[in-house]
């Protein structure tokens, strides 16, 4: 397959629009569209009244045809917003940009002014760029010359996209471009979708935000002492962890180490480390004025996909309201009537370094359903007929391996987590690589690869390559995270395309929502396409989920931060609560 | 506010089947990386280290040890040599072995004097390693019985993974730099009180 494939012609897009209202987390409200034939260059311009008495886009989009665009998922929306059908081959520059760059570091970045510099071709000035934006960000009204400009900016654009394709034809790998493209559509439909969340709470919250904030320093750091007005301060936290006796890993600057996922790992050892390490995440990630929830109460946001190096999606973490502390999270709820349902690969991770790397014995112990007791009895540690609660303390351990052999942990680290000697971490891992060999094998195969090779690549082609600075761990990790990134992006489309409603990616999950009476079939229907991403994936190999289903007026709640969740709501109670006359 | 349409209406279908697109993970193929044995130990395994010796009797091979003691290092003499030197020689069998991290080493066992009697001590070493070409097991020296205590492992391991190098290629690689063949040599100068 190439371009020689699309007889009905190759169509480069591009839309300005701005979100209804102007406010950031609705729909888009397209303003004009411009339309250039690839390579004849023909090209047709067209204003907001045109569009919307358009009953579909004006260019051919379906089988024979090709709708090419940078950053894709923007052109789906406005489709959407216009009640179009979206085209059925979707080409993104913007995609295969990022997949032809990633780990080089592209010095202008990814943009598509960035894009065309790398191809050192001609482009409008960032300031022209942003100059325009802002006018159509202005939502009008437009008089006749700035709607000729607008519209002339938008086709700097499209010619843009062309040059771009003529640098980028020959390297485009057609099939699984456009699954990517086609992954794009599903973005368009869930951030279209969006989550529901309760409004009145968050008004409440960001109504009251700065009392709670004093209460909570209060009441928890009375047991600390380590704040001094809103501020932490490292110095207090040094003196508390010396007296406390809590060895805190450092930096080699040698200051602490003061970073989430460190009090993360160490709150899991030192449960008194637990409340303070909340009360940072709450206070630093609240930044609740930048939520970004449309004038429908659902939380829609720019997904960002294939940002991070592993082609993850990586959405803003303030706009996102699976971005902050797990405690916000309780503000999910469905609307009357409706239900949603948090879907997500069991032990994820685990199941795709079996099946990629084909060791047996790994495969064996992902599918008993308990993959870190399965470890433990293959290692000879428990006997056959052990189970989690019958040897929990021996599961936790062997858990504590499989995951720092994930994250490319070591020995120090493990000790640390487990609360045990380094010993004992050193041994566990020397049974993991006993125990699975041939996954040690492949993933040092991995490692050569990358290095001799110069690139890592997933099941569907989206690639790494690699730089000067060569980071073991990374690469080790790049395999289960980029093709648990292929995973997501095959059961979106799956699942989007199948009708499902679904409201966010978060990681190896899925938010979902139906009307209460169809929730239990949506689940099944979903779950169902979720093991055929899966068996996609990983040639054959299947991966179960798991599944909590929350039904209106129940809420959604992570249960790290339930107990957050609740302090914060009774503060509030009591913030609101009016004075006695 | 305008109700968007949730599901893509002409997207249904695409005539890709997505599975036919997998590309394999099979890193490192194409580039044949492979581990080369470039070091070799020889002696007796610590008492904490589990190994097994190779079952087969072409992975043994005798030979005249030099050893240094203070810097725990063994050097093979030459036939000719050892006869001069015969009171700081002593006659082994080296047994190819191999530990559970699948390190290859070769542990001496000393034959019996020419009258046929052999040190309990060495006796028992030769036991263990019969006993390892079948089990894994650590050994350590028991001075009151001048012999080896065998520690078997009880867990279910798994066979050892040897490599495809023969007893010389070994015995090469092991004593590589380490092989006097001549009186001149600074080992043997050393231990005559020559320097």
């Amino acid at each position: 397959m190439d371009a020689t494939n699309f007889s009905d012609g190759i169509y480069l897009l591009d839309f300005e629009f701005h979100p209804v209202g102007g406010r950031e987390g609705n729909p888009p409200l397209p303003i004009c569209m411009v339309v250039r034939e690839w390579p004849s260059g023909r090209t047709s311009r067209h204003w907001r009244g045109d569009l919307q008495r358009m009953a579909g886009a004006p260019f051919p989009t379906g089988e024979k045809a090709l709708c090419v665009a940078y950053y894709a998922s923007a052109e789906m929306d406005c489709f959407q917003a216009l009640g179009w059908a979206m085209p059925v081959h979707v080409l993104d520059l913007f995609a295969e940009f990022r997949c032809a760059t990633n780990g080089l570091r592209p010095a202008h970045g990814s943009g598509l002014l960035g894009a065309l510099l790398h191809f050192n071709l001609p482009s409008i000035s960032a300031e022209q760029k942003d100059s325009m934006r802002d006018l159509v960000l202005a939502r009008g009204p437009w008089d006749a010359p700035e709607q000729e400009a607008i519209l002339e900016y938008c086709e700097t654009d499209v010619v843009a996209l062309a040059a771009l394709l003529s640098a980028m034809v020959a390297q485009i790998d057609w099939p699984r471009a456009l699954l990517r493209g086609r992954y794009m559509k599903a973005v368009s439909c869930i951030q279209a979708n969006g989550t529901p969340l309760d409004t009145p709470v968050l008004k409440a919250l960001m109504a009251n935000w700065t009392s709670i904030q004093d209460q909570l320093i209060c009441d928890i750091d009375r047991d600390y002492g380590v704040y001094e007005g809103r501020s932490f301060k490292t110095s207090l936290w040094e003196e508390y962890l010396i007296a406390n006796a809590i060895p805190w890993p450092r930096l080699a600057s040698g200051r602490l180490d003061m970073c989430d996922d460190t009090f993360r790992e160490m709150a899991r050892t030192y449960l008194q480390v637990a409340p303070i390490r909340e009360l940072r995440a709450a206070l630093s990630a609240m930044r609740l004025a930048s939520l970004q929830v449309g004038d429908d109460g659902r939380n829609r946001c720019l997904l960002s996909p294939y940002s991070s190096q592993t082609g993850r999606n990586q959405p803003s973490n303030s706009k996102f309201i699976f971005g902050p502390s797990t405690w916000l999270r309780g503000l999910i709820r469905p609307r009357p009537g409706w239900g949603l349902a948090y879907i997500d690969w069991s032990q994820q991770e685990f199941g795709i370094a079996a099946a990629l790397s084909g060791d047996p014995a790994m495969m064996e112990a992902y599918r008993s359903g308990d993959p870190y007791m399965a470890f433990a009895i293959q290692a000879g540690a428990a006997a056959p007929s052990a189970t989690k609660h019958t040897h929990e303390a021996v599961r936790e351990q062997f858990k504590a391996c499989v995951l720092a052999v994930q994250y490319g942990m070591g020995e120090a680290s493990l000790a640390v987590r487990l609360n045990q000697p380094v010993a004992r971490a050193r041994q566990l891992l020397e049974l993991h690589r006993r125990t699975y060999r041939q996954f040690w094998k492949w993933s040092d195969s991995a490692v050569d690869e990358a290095v001799l090779g110069g690139r890592l690549w997933t099941g569907f082609g989206w690639q790494i390559h690699t730089g000067p600075q060569v980071n073991d761990r990374s690469l080790r990790n790049f395999p289960m995270q980029a093709n648990g990134a292929e995973m997501l992006r095959i059961a979106c489309i799956l699942m989007t395309e199948a009708g499902i409603r679904v409201c966010a990616p978060v990681h190896d999950a899925l938010l979902i929502e139906a009307p209460l009476d169809e929730l239990d079939e949506a689940i099944a229907r979903a779950q169902a396409l979720m093991q055929e991403a899966s068996r996609i994936v990983l040639d054959g190999f299947e991966l179960g989920s798991d599944v909590k289903a929350v039904r209106y007026p129940a809420r959604y709640m992570d249960k790290r931060g339930a107990v957050m969740w609740e302090k914060v709501m009774n503060l509030m109670d009591l913030i609101e609560e009016p004075e006695p006359a | 506010m305008k109700a968007l349409p949730i599901t893509p209406k002409a997207a249904s279908s695409l005539a890709v089947d997505v599975k036919s697109l997998r590309l394999p993970a099979n890193y490192g193929a194409t580039l044949g990386v492979k581990k080369l044995l470039t070091s070799v130990s020889v002696g007796k395994p610590e008492k904490s280290r589990f190994f097994r010796c190779h079952p087969s009797s072409e992975m043994a091979f005798m030979a005249m040890l030099l050893e240094q003691k203070e810097s725990h290092e063994y050097y093979v003499v030459m036939p000719d040599i050892a006869q001069a030197i015969s009171e700081l020689v002593r006659p082994v069998m080296l047994h190819a072995a191999i530990d559970r991290q699948n390190n290859v080493f070769l542990i001496p066992v000393p034959l019996p004097e020419d009258s046929g009697t052999r040190h309990s001590a060495h006796e028992s070493l030769a036991q263990a390693v019969e006993y390892a070409k079948l089990h894994w097991i650590r050994i350590a020296y028991n001075k009151p019985t001048s012999g080896y205590d065998v520690y078997e492992a009880m867990g279910v391991i798994p066979e050892p993974e040897w490599s495809a190098h023969d007893i010389d290629s070994l015995v090469d690689i092991a004593f590589r730099g380490k092989v006097i063949d001549s009186l001149d040599h600074p080992v043997v100068q050393s231990f005559l009180g020559r320097i």
